[in-house]
């Protein structure tokens, strides 16, 4: 569902991402594990169509995302944390609003926004201006907006960051119901205990690179028997010779 | 690029920026409600204060190193003078005991006498608008009297006093009815035009890019599948929508303020408001092609300084910065529009028309004055529908590129 091989990132002398490359297949959440700045933010850019990589190939729902970047838009949604709303619309403007970008409907949107406020109990937050809400509330209209248009594919990066524990459980649960035959999820998160809960599989990126990747178990397993993904995380980072980037 | 998808991007900022509180009141509110009391309001309040100065008793502070003559006196008096001796004149003055001093020279009346100018000392505070007006006062005096010993003279000495006036002069106006009744409006069009366009504009495009970054909205836009184009072309388009309003307004408000200076306070105050008025209002007399032609400039004015502000704000990384790359344009854009008072005295010659943004003001210049020219027309469009093609064009190239877009 989501390929993405060799990519390769420099912002002047840095180097950013470098030749990371993995497979997320339908039915899964995905998680990108690693520290800040280990370049996660920058592989999820390249695979929204945001950037644009030097080196390698990726491509969601077989739409390569450096030649067809519409159509891949139109297949992907995406929750972070820094994402804001306008203040000056309320939430049903704002969702109207995207549903309208993606080329939707107005009974189409209307609808979908109905099965939003079900599922992320929006209630008050429709008909509200975004500039009163609390971070929960935006949170949730965040997490609507970018689902309007039903995508397969959602990237959450670093999205829990600043909810409280309310809001992140929702923002959980919400991704853990999301992947389905169809569907597939990328979780990036510098979170081990968010990464071991959630993820059928996880990449471990640091410095650029993707050291590891595996399900929870596999990784435990290849760190010696690590007693849970944090331990393993640390075994995995030194064994590559990498513990001075986690440091930092 | 898909003219629904620049619809609905342009849509949002501009239910935004209506929804701003602030934006509505300083580009809507202000310059249809405060400016016409600004630009009019002000010389009628000022006339009226200088009115008053003339009309109040003025003290003089009067040195007699010889005597004044009573002839002088009476003729200071006349102008509603109060006449005060003392010794030191200046330090009176300087002092502010009075507002201005006269000092008679000794052996004055001898010296008018013997047929000698003597040289009576006027002092004032120049630059004190007070002490300048009193000065005024004192001279007016002095001429009165002056003229009452020339006559004098001009009668002992058995002469007519024609014949100090051997040749008359008369002034007719030779200025088209257009040049006649626009007034001060020929230079304050084009001048709002371009000052609103900016601060009715700038909110709008400083919220629209800087404002998108700051608020973290830009990226969820950007995810969406609208073109680069569409998004520029979207937020260009709102911006020219809030700047056009926002000169409408002005531009409104001062024809609102002329109107109700003349039907209301002008039957109140008489000749001199009158006056006043046409100095500094005027009724711009277009015909049908005069009125487009100066539409269709201003609206190109307006685009070039939208597209202006969308280009460099979207460098900016959030509202502060932004406004802080934005402000200097307003001396780039009011520099021009003031030298369009003087533009009787400057010779701008024809290539003015391809200087973008003066070009424009110098044209609705032309067309309020009722003297346009056809290549001008075409020269002024031309070069104007360039810039905002070359503007936007670096404005998409800003957007297209990840260390503008992701500079935050």
């Amino acid at each position: 569902m989501i390929e993405a091989h060799g990519l390769v990132k420099r912002f002047g002398s840095t180097v950013a991402v470098d030749a990371v490359g993995f497979s997320v297949p339908p039915g899964t959440v995905f998680g990108l594990l690693g520290p800040n700045g280990a370049g996660k933010t920058t592989t999820l850019r390249i695979l929204a169509t945001l950037i644009a990589a030097d080196a390698g190939t990726a491509s969601v729902l077989g739409h390569d995302v450096a030649r067809d970047a519409e159509a891949v838009r139109r297949s992907i949604g995406v929750v972070n944390g820094g994402m804001g709303l306008y203040d000056r619309l309320t939430g049903r403007e704002t969702l109207r609003w995207f549903g309208d970008l993606y080329g939707m409907e107005r009974a189409a949107i209307d609808a979908r926004i109905e099965r939003l406020s079900e599922i992320l109990d929006l209630g008050e937050t429709l008909d509200r201006r975004c500039g009163d809400f609390s971070t929960g509330m935006k949170q949730k209209i965040v997490i609507a907006r970018a689902v309007i248009h039903d995508p397969p594919v959602l990237f959450f990066d670093e999205a829990s960051s600043g909810l409280d524990v309310l809001a992140r459980r929702a923002l959980l649960d919400f991704a853990r119901t999301y992947p389905s035959s169809q569907r597939a999820v990328i979780w990036s998160t510098h979170v081990m205990s968010e990464a071991e809960e959630l993820c059928d599989r996880v990449g471990i990126v640091v410095g650029g690179r993707l050291i590891d990747e595996g399900a929870v178990a596999e990784l435990r397993e290849r760190a010696d028997d690590a007693p849970n993904l944090e331990e393993a995380f640390f075994r995995l980072v030194r064994r590559a010779g990498l513990a001075g980037e986690v440091a930092a | 690029m898909r003219g629904g998808m620049v619809w609905t991007v342009a849509r949002k900022e501009m239910l935004s920026t209506v929804r701003d509180r602030r934006a509505l009141i300083s580009n809507l509110l202000i310059p249809l409600l405060v400016l016409p009391l600004v630009m009019l309001g002000l010389p009628l309040v000022m006339g009226g204060l200088f009115e008053r100065e003339q009309e109040a008793l003025t003290p003089i502070a009067v040195e007699e190193r010889g005597a004044l003559p009573d002839a002088l006196r009476e003729a200071l008096i006349a102008t509603n003078a109060e006449l005060v001796f003392v010794d030191d004149a200046l330090s009176t003055v300087r002092d502010d005991a009075t507002p201005v001093g006269l000092v008679v020279p000794e052996a004055f009346e001898e010296a008018l006498a013997g047929g000698v100018t003597p040289t009576v000392r006027i002092l004032a505070k120049t630059g004190n608008m007070q002490s300048e007006l009193a000065s005024g006062k004192v001279r007016q005096g002095i001429e009165a009297y002056r003229q009452g010993i020339v006559a004098e003279r001009l009668a002992g000495a058995g002469l007519d006093p024609s014949v100090l006036n051997p040749v008359a002069t008369e002034l007719r106006d030779a200025s088209r009815p257009q040049e006649r009744s626009s007034g001060q409006l020929a230079w304050i069009i084009p001048f709002f035009v371009a000052v609103w366009a900016l601060a009715g504009g700038q909110m709008t495009a400083i919220d629209a890019t800087a404002g998108e970054k700051e608020r973290g909205t830009l990226e969820a836009l950007l995810v969406a599948p609208v073109r680069r184009i569409e998004v520029v072309a979207g937020k260009f388009l709102a911006t020219l929508a809030t700047g056009v309003s926002a000169a409408t307004m002005a531009i409104l408000g001062i024809v609102l303020g002329g109107v109700l200076l003349q039907r209301v306070f002008v039957p109140r105050l008489g000749e001199a408001a009158t006056e006043m008025v046409g100095v500094m209002g005027g009724t711009p007399n277009l015909d049908f092609g005069g009125f487009w032609l100066m539409l269709i400039s201003a609206v190109l004015l307006a685009a070039a300084i939208a597209a202006l502000l969308i280009a460099i704000a979207t460098f900016a990384r959030s509202f502060k910065e932004a406004q802080s790359y934005v402000a200097p344009l307003s001396f780039l854009l009011i520099l021009p529009a003031l030298a369009l008072q003087f533009a009787d005295l400057l010779d701008f010659g024809t290539s003015i028309y391809l200087i973008p943004i003066v070009n424009v003001m110098v044209l609705i210049d032309d067309v309020l004055r009722g003297s346009v020219g056809f290549v001008d027309v075409l020269a002024t469009w031309g070069s104007m529908a360039l810039v905002v093609a070359l503007l936007l064009a670096f404005a998409l190239h800003s957007f297209r590129r990840e260390s503008v877009i992701f500079r935050t």
